[in-house]
This record gives structure tokens, sequence and C-alpha cells, in this order.
């Protein structure tokens, strides 16, 4: 069963956009969302739970139209523990945890006590009943964490969303809280869904893993799996080892002082022509106008080279660097150019034109030179 | 912020002491004056069987203005303490960020042009307070309203308002005799016809605020989590800031332009009770009818026999203390 279902989200938000987003999340599992900053995970969350609303897509959650619940039946049936704080009224422990019944009342309800059962559950299943009457703000921030995750508890809902719910804790509160989580999700059958930047932590606590890069959906799979040097290189662009430490997955950067500095490949073009003597400019001039080649995606940098040594002819090399043949070909197909290709004969003053590709290696610091400080880069 | 245990007994103490406020501050408004009443006699009159000029006095006199006074610091600062939650800026006061202005406006044009309509005032004074607060609102909205922004819109749409009143008045300078003293707030010369005009706005007023105190409390945790627990927050927002407005209204449109109330009541409560609306609603209003009383009886006699108007005396006491807020918290929150 899916819990959580998304087809084609789309959002233009500066970089924080999705881009045609479509994602299924299984219920009563632990699902973690990774990505590098900036890939739009939150943004995804807040979809989800209607607080921003999509420019075009829609949102299904267990089987029905996000957008059809009425107010009070969605906060009954989801519920997200936001990033910011927000404010913070004094209240106590309990009184904050209370807030969590909110969508069951309506205004003149009393908490009943069914409400003050529920309310004791959380506190106790999150271990903070102890602290019940404290004021929410005397207690610490791994403290004030498990708090709110009891109000998200009390309002008894099928699905939790967690954004980043461990991003300002210390290691033994992030382990507590991902414990916890866990207990919960197994016993209750919970369907957890976080937005993690630790991918050990995720990889070894979440059932099932989507990753995201520039708006969109790029891996989904069980986070062994998926977890791989290659999965890393593609979603974070590092380079790394992943090992299994007791059972526990470990991720070993590979730092740049270790090895030789290698660049992924590279694909330069040249387009050399032959161009009648003393009319080099001209070609020079045209290519001035031809079409956007700037914002291609892996476009690396463009290069005129002009050779007079021969009598004959001169020599005019136009050089484009891509990160990859495709990135050209796509540039070749692209409306822009197309456009400045168009009704467009092939000028006397080209003798003959030729086409190469080189695919090239670029080793920046070779070993031998690399010395203990090399790892400048 | 303060503990548990300081709380709990403020509050137990706070809903003592709020019964023998009012009941205190009324009879000093009902015993004060040019002429002194004593309490004896007070007591006699409310059993009928008191001297004609007491009778005269208490009754004709003091009696309605004590009542007026009571609702408009009642209101003033209810629409206060909710116009600071829905809009989270503690500087948020009808009086600061012209929304009284704004009813002002609208009741002195309702007094030069239409004389006769003069029941229609409160209904006036509360459609021109909500439509400065919604434009207000809207000018400070650039994805999320900023407790700065507010204020800052708050302060030029009130000096853009004054300009707009005192245009109006040149204009008619024939009449304006008439709105002068009411500019500069004040009961001095309020009676029972007043009372009857402005009583059912403000009662309604009151009542009303008194159903959004859970909306409140729960807009204090922020939009994003109001949101998530089922609340329709923009359309809570809208209604909590149209009360507030009505609340602002109904004391515009008999007192004037009575400034400070809803600022500095609200906060002292904050700073004894908390943020819980609960107790922050009903002992603003309490505090706030008993402040305007009390401000009042002592503007009409402290120099006898000279009326202060009663803003006046209140801005003296109410200017400092926003300038000590706007030290202490604006920055932070801004």
């Amino acid at each position: 069963m899916t819990a959580i279902e998304a087809n084609g989200l789309t959002l233009e938000l500066g970089p924080f956009g999705l881009k045609d987003l479509s994602i299924a999340i299984p219920e009563g599992e632990m699902t973690a969302i990774v990505g590098p900053n900036g890939s739009g995970k939150s943004t995804l969350l807040r979809m989800i739970s209607r607080l921003q609303k999509p420019d075009s897509g829609e949102v299904i959650i267990q089987g029905r139209d996000a957008g059809a619940y009425s107010t009070a039946q969605f906060a009954q049936t989801l519920t997200m523990l936001t990033q910011s704080k927000g404010q913070m009224p004094d209240l106590t422990v309990r009184e904050f945890v209370a807030y969590g019944r909110s969508p069951y009342k309506r205004l003149f309800d009393r908490m009943s006590e069914e409400d003050h059962g529920i309310v004791n559950w959380a506190l106790t299943l999150t271990g903070t009943i102890r602290h019940e009457n404290r004021m929410f703000h005397t207690l610490s921030g791994g403290e004030q964490q498990k708090v709110r995750i009891a109000m998200a508890l009390a309002q008894k809902t099928n699905i939790l969303l967690l954004d980043e719910p461990t991003t300002y804790l210390d290691l033994a509160h992030q382990l507590d809280l991902m414990e916890m989580l866990q207990a919960i999700n197994r016993d209750y059958k919970l369907t957890v869904v976080m937005v993690l930047h630790d991918l050990q932590q995720a990889a070894a606590y979440c059932d099932y893993m989507i990753a995201m890069q520039r708006g969109r959906v790029v891996h989904t799979g069980k986070p062994r799996e998926l977890l791989t040097p290659r999965f890393l290189q593609e979603v974070y662009r590092i380079d790394a080892k992943v090992a299994f430490e007791d059972d526990y997955p470990v991720i070993i950067p590979i730092r740049s002082g270790a090895k030789p500095k290698e660049e992924p490949p590279m694909i330069i073009v040249t387009n050399t022509s032959q161009i009648t003597k003393g009319e080099a400019h001209k070609l020079i001039e045209r290519f001035d106008r031809v079409g956007k080649v700037e914002y291609m995606e892996g476009f690396l940098g463009l290069e005129v080279h002009l050779t007079e040594n021969t009598k004959e002819y001169d020599e005019v090399s136009v050089v484009t660097k891509w990160r990859s043949k495709e990135d050209f070909q796509a540039w070749t197909r692209s409306d822009a150019f197309k456009e400045s290709h168009a009704h467009r004969k092939t000028p006397e003053f080209i003798i003959s034109n030729k086409i190469s590709f080189y695919e090239v290696k670029i080793v920046r610091e070779p070993a031998a030179v690399t010395g203990e400080s090399s790892n400048a880069s | 912020m303060m503990d548990l245990a300081k709380r709990t007994s403020r509050r137990r103490w706070s809903i003592v002491i709020s019964p023998i406020l009012l009941i205190a501050v009324t009879c000093y408004g009902l015993s004060y004056g040019s002429v002194s009443v004593s309490l004896r006699e007070i007591w006699e009159v409310f059993t009928s069987s008191g001297e004609p000029l007491a009778q005269k006095i208490v009754m004709n006199l003091r009696f309605p203005r004590v009542l007026i006074g009571l609702l408009v610091g009642a209101c003033l600062a209810a629409s206060g303490a909710l116009l600071q939650g829905v809009m989270k800026n503690p500087l948020a006061d009808p009086g600061v960020i012209g929304v009284s202005a704004g009813g002002g406006l609208a009741a002195i044009m309702c007094m030069i042009v239409f004389p006769n309509l003069s029941y229609l005032l409160p209904i006036l004074a509360f459609a021109g307070a909500f439509l400065t607060s919604i434009i207000i609102y809207l000018l400070s909205w650039s994805s999320g309203s900023s407790p700065l922004r507010i204020v800052l819109a708050g302060v030029a749409i009130n000096a853009l308002i004054g300009a707009i009143t005192n245009g109006f008045m040149v204009i008619y300078s024939d009449r304006v005799q008439a709105v002068l003293p009411w500019l500069s707030g004040g009961l001095s010369g309020r009676s029972w016809y007043h009372l009857s005009f402005m009583a059912p706005y403000a009662i309604t007023g009151l009542i009303l605020s008194l159903f959004a105190i859970k909306t409140a409390n729960l807009m204090l945790l922020g939009d994003d989590s109001a949101k998530l627990l089922g609340q329709k927050v923009e359309l809570q927002r809208l209604s909590l800031i149209l009360l507030s407005s009505l609340l602002a209204g109904a004391a515009v449109s008999v007192a004037g332009l009575v400034g400070f109330v809803g600022l500095v009541v609200p906060h002292a409560v904050r700073l004894l009770l908390g943020d819980d609306y609960r107790f922050l609603l009903p002992l603003s209003i309490v505090g706030g009818a008993s402040l305007v009383v009390f401000a009042d009886t002592i503007a009409r006699s402290a120099i006898d026999p000279i009326e202060l108007p009663v803003g006046i005396l209140l801005a003296v006491i109410g200017a400092p203390f926003f300038l000590y807020l706007l030290k202490k918290r604006g920055v932070a929150n801004a």
C-alpha cells in the first residue's frame, strides 16, 4: 500500500522548485528523503502537508486527493514537524502536547478523559512525561524536539512527516531520536517520512530512501542497496567508499589529498573551418550569433582559434567543451541552435569544414608532484 | 518567561483581584470629581434613597461616564491584545498602527458631513478601522508578514490618515468646533445617549473576543503549526482582524482617539501572566477598563476646574512605555 503518492508536482520557486516530480511512499514504513542542500526536499514535504501549493500536479494521501480532505480531517490524517521552531509561547510540556488534540476539538470543547489519555500516551512514548510540568522553553534542544514529536503523536495521525528532525541535536540525541521514531513506527505502524542529512542514519534506520537532486527524484529504493560509491558521486558529487561496520553503514570520504585529483572526463568538440585568406573575421563575427550555447546544461567553455600559417587559407577552430557527448548533442537539437542555423547557406568563404570529438581525462595534480600539503583545492 | 509556580500563583491571584479592581475603580470614578460623593451616598443613590443632588451627579453625569469608560478601556485593550496576536507583533496597537485613526477619520467625516446620522458612528468607525487594518496587512505582506513591516506600514498609514483628517478639518473649518475635543480623545460630557449607541457594538465585540481565545492561542504557535493542527489560518486571521476593528471602532466612536491603552495593558498583563489568551484576554479587558476609568477620573479632577481629555493623560503614560517596549522587544522580534 502507498501512504502518499505524488504525481507531476511542479513548482517554480527559485532554486528550491520541483520539476514534474512523482513519488510513491510506502505505508507503515520509515522513509528517508535525502539529497544535497537546495534539492527541494523540504519543499516536497511542505507540499505533501498542504503548507505549499504546487503550480501543478497532485498529492494523494491514503488513496484520496489531499485537497479533498477538510482542514480538520487532514490534520487527523497527516502532520509534520517543521524545521522552524516558530514562536515559543510559555507553556508547560503537557499544555504544549495537549495542542495536538486541537484537530478533534470544536471551539468550546474541553479536554475529555480520552484526550488526557492520549496526551499521557504521547508523553510516555517519547519519554517526556517526567518533564510534563516543566516550562517548554527550559528544556534542552533534544528534549524540546521530543516534546514536539509528542504533540504530533497526540494528533493520532497515520502519517508523520519530519523535516530534518535531528539537525541541531548532538549525536547522542540524534541516535536517541532515531531509535524512538523506529520503535514508534514498528509498534504503531505509523508511516514516518523524514528529510535527513545523515545518510548513515538514513540507511541504518529507514526502510525506503528517496534521493533528490535539483527538484527531481533521482533514485529510490532500499537504502542499503542504494548507498554505493556511484550513488554518492551522482547525487552529492563526492568520492567515497561505503563500508558496513557491525551492520551499520559507514561512508568514508576519499580525501582529495589522498589520491590524484581526477575530474570527470570531458568532451572537446572542435569545429575546424578552412577560410579564404583574409576573411577569417567574417566567420568569427558570425559565430557571435550562434544560439545560446552558454545556457546549455553540461557546457564547460568555448574558445576560438585562428591560425594564419598557410598561404592558401586561414584556419579557424571553434572549440567547445562539454561534460558529455549527450550534452553537446542536446545543444544541436535545441531550438536556439536550430533557429540560428535555419535559412542559412554555407557562405562562400568557407572552403572546407571538419568536426572532431575528443574525450579527455584531466589530471590536474599528478601523483608524483602531490606532496602532503596538496589538498588545497 | 517565568517558571510554573510563579505563573500559577499569579494567575490565581489575578482571578481574585480582577472583580475587586473593577468595583474599586468604579467607586473611585463615581465618588471623585469637582464635588465629592462619599461611598455611603453612592450606596444610597443605588438603593434610591439618596439626596437629589447626589442622585443627579451620580446617575446623570458620573455613572454613564464610568460605564462608557469601562467599555472603552475594555474594547481598546481587547483589540490590542488580539492585534498583537494576529500580527505577531508586540507593538501592534490600534492607536499606534493607524487602525483607530482610520476609524476616527470615518467618524469625523460622518460628524462633519452627516451630523444627523450620529447613530451610524460606531458602524462607520468600525468600517474605517477595518479597512485600515486590511490595508496595513496587505501592505506589509510579502510572502508572509513580518512584525517590522507591519509597524512601518502602520506608522506610515497613520501619518497619511492624520494628514487626510487635518485636510478635512481645514476644508470644513466652520464645523470643526464640534469635532475638536473628540479628536484628542476624552469622555467629557458623555451621557446615557452615547452609552446606548456604543454599548451594543462594544458588548458584542467583547463577547466575540472570548470566542477568539482558542484561535489566538493556536496562532502563537506560528502559521505552519496552526495549519498542521487543522486551523484555517487565513480565515481566522481575517476574522480576528475584523473583530479587533469592531472593538477599536466601538471605542473610537464614542471616546475619539484614545491611544496606548491597547498597547500598555495587554503588555503589562503578558509580563505578569504569560501569553496564554485564556488569561491574557480577560485580564486585559479588566485592566483596560480600570485604567481608562482611573485615568479619566484623574483627568477631570486633577486640575479642577479644567478638565483634561483622558487621551492626553494616557498618552503621557503610554508613550514612554511604548519606547521602553521598542527598546526591549521590538528589535529582537523585527
